[in-house]
C-alpha cells in the first residue's frame, strides 16, 4: 500500500522531468542549429562531401601541367578562388604570399584557383611574385566554388582544409590576416602532423 | 516531499503547460534570432550580399524602331566596370552601331591601368537598323561589377525581349529576371 502511494508522485515527477529534459534538449538543438546555420550556412552536413570534392579537383597550372589538390593532403591547405579582374582578390594576395613564406615550412600550403585565363594569371603572378601554385580554372571554377558553398558565386572565396582533409572554414570576401592566422595557427600546431 | 530543483526559466511560470510553452517560445526565439543575426550581417557573420542580377538590375525599352534604351540600376554599395559593358541584339543583323557608353568615374588600377566605373543609374542607347515595327527583339547585356563590401562578381549576361513600337510612343520598360534569391 505504501508502495502504491509513493509510486504515483514518483511517476508524475519522472514524467515532468522527461518533459523538461525534452524541452531543454529541443532548445539546445535549436540553438545549435541556429548558430551553425548562421555561422557557416552551407557547411551543415556537407563538410565531408565538400572536402572530398575539393581534394579531387584537378586543374592545369599556369604552365599547363595538371595538378590535383589531393597531392597537398597532410598540409594545412588554403584554397583561394580569385581572378585578375577582382581587385579585392588581388589586395589580399600579398598577405597570402607572406604567410606562405613564413609558414610554408610548418605545413601551410596556399593554392590559388583563378577564374581567369592562363596568360593573365601568369603575368599577374609574375608581377606580384606569387610563391604558391596557381591553377587555371577559367569560368568553370566559379561553378566549382559554388559546389563548395559559394552560393553567390562571388570572389574572393577561400576554403581552409585541415591536415586530415576536413573543411574547417570558408570565407566569401577578403580573409583578413588576423582571421587567417587565428584559424591556421592551431591547425599547424597539431601533434603528429607531417612537415 | 523532495522536488528536484528546476531551472529558473521553467520555474517562473506557474503550471507545467505554461512553462513548456514559454520554453518552446524561447527556443524558437533563439533560433529565429541567430538566423536573423546572420541575415543582417551582424558581427561574426559575412556581409549580406545581393546576387549580381539584383545588384545590377537590368531593364530596357524600345524608344522607337531604331533605338533601344538599356538601363542598369546599380544598387548602393555596388559598381560596374565600364569596359565590361557590352550589348548585342538578336536577330544579329539589327545592330546599327556600337552603342556610346556614358563616361564613368575614373580610377587607377595598378594592373589594368585607368578604369572607369558606374554607380547608380546607367542609361545606354543602342542604335538599331532595319527593325520591323511590331517585331520582338532580344537585347543582351554583358556586365561585370563588384561590391564595396569587398567581393567581385564574374561577368554576367542579362537579357530582355522588347517589342519594337509601331507608332511614335516608346515601348514598355521590361525588367530582366532577377533569378535566384539569397538563400536559393
Amino acid at each position: 500500500m505504501d508502495q502504491m502511494v509513493s509510486e504515483r508522485p514518483l511517476t508524475s515527477s519522472a514524467r515532468r522531468w522527461a518533459w523538461r529534459g525534452l524541452i531543454i534538449a529541443v532548445g539546445v538543438v535549436a540553438l545549435a542549429i541556429g548558430v551553425h546555420v548562421g555561422r557557416d550556412g552551407w557547411t551543415w552536413g556537407a563538410d565531408g562531401k565538400a572536402a572530398q570534392a575539393l581534394m579531387a579537383v584537378e586543374l592545369p597550372d599556369a604552365a599547363g601541367k595538371l595538378q590535383r589538390l589531393e597531392q597537398w593532403r597532410g598540409r594545412v591547405l588554403v584554397v583561394n578562388f580569385w581572378a585578375t579582374w577582382c581587385v579585392p582578390c588581388r589586395e589580399e594576395m600579398p598577405e597570402f604570399i607572406r604567410a606562405q613564406s613564413a609558414q610554408g615550412p610548418k605545413g601551410l600550403q596556399f593554392v590559388g584557383i583563378a577564374v581567369d585565363s592562363a596568360d593573365k594569371v601568369q603575368r599577374f603572378a609574375d608581377e606580384l611574385g606569387v610563391n604558391y601554385p596557381t591553377l587555371i580554372g577559367g569560368m568553370g571554377a566559379i561553378e566549382l566554388s559554388r559546389n563548395l558553398g559559394n552560393d553567390l558565386m562571388a570572389l574572393p572565396f577561400t576554403i581552409i582544409v585541415d591536415r586530415k582533409g576536413r573543411v574547417v572554414h570558408t570565407q566569401l570576401g577578403r580573409l583578413k590576416e588576423d582571421k587567417l592566422q587565428a584559424i591556421v595557427r592551431p591547425l599547424l600546431g597539431e601533434p603528429g602532423a607531417p612537415g | 516531499m523532495v522536488t528536484p530543483p528546476t531551472s529558473a526559466g521553467l520555474r517562473t511560470k506557474p503550471g507545467r503547460a505554461d512553462g513548456r510553452t514559454a520554453a518552446a517560445l524561447a527556443s524558437a526565439a533563439l533560433f529565429a534570432w541567430t538566423l536573423t543575426a546572420h541575415a543582417a550581417g551582424l558581427p561574426g557573420g559575412e556581409p549580406k550580399l545581393l546576387p549580381p542580377e539584383q545588384a545590377f538590375r537590368f531593364s530596357a525599352r524600345a524608344l522607337d524602331a531604331s533605338t533601344l534604351e538599356a538601363r542598369f540600376d546599380v544598387a548602393e554599395g555596388y559598381y560596374l566596370y565600364r569596359d565590361k559593358l557590352a550589348f548585342s541584339v538578336e536577330p544579329g543583323d539589327l545592330v546599327a552601331a556600337k552603342p556610346a557608353l556614358p563616361e564613368g568615374k575614373r580610377k587607377h588600377d595598378e594592373f589594368f591601368g585607368d578604369v572607369e566605373t558606374y554607380r547608380g543609374l546607367v542609361v545606354v542607347r543602342v542604335p538599331l537598323a532595319h527593325a520591323a515595327p511590331g517585331a520582338t527583339v532580344t537585347l543582351k547585356a554583358d556586365s561585370q561589377g563588384c561590391a564595396d563590401a569587398g567581393v567581385c562578381y564574374p561577368p554576367i549576361v542579362q537579357q530582355v525581349k522588347l517589342p519594337v513600337p509601331t507608332g511614335s510612343a516608346p515601348g514598355p520598360l521590361v525588367q530582366a529576371p532577377r533569378k535566384k534569391g539569397f538563400f536559393e
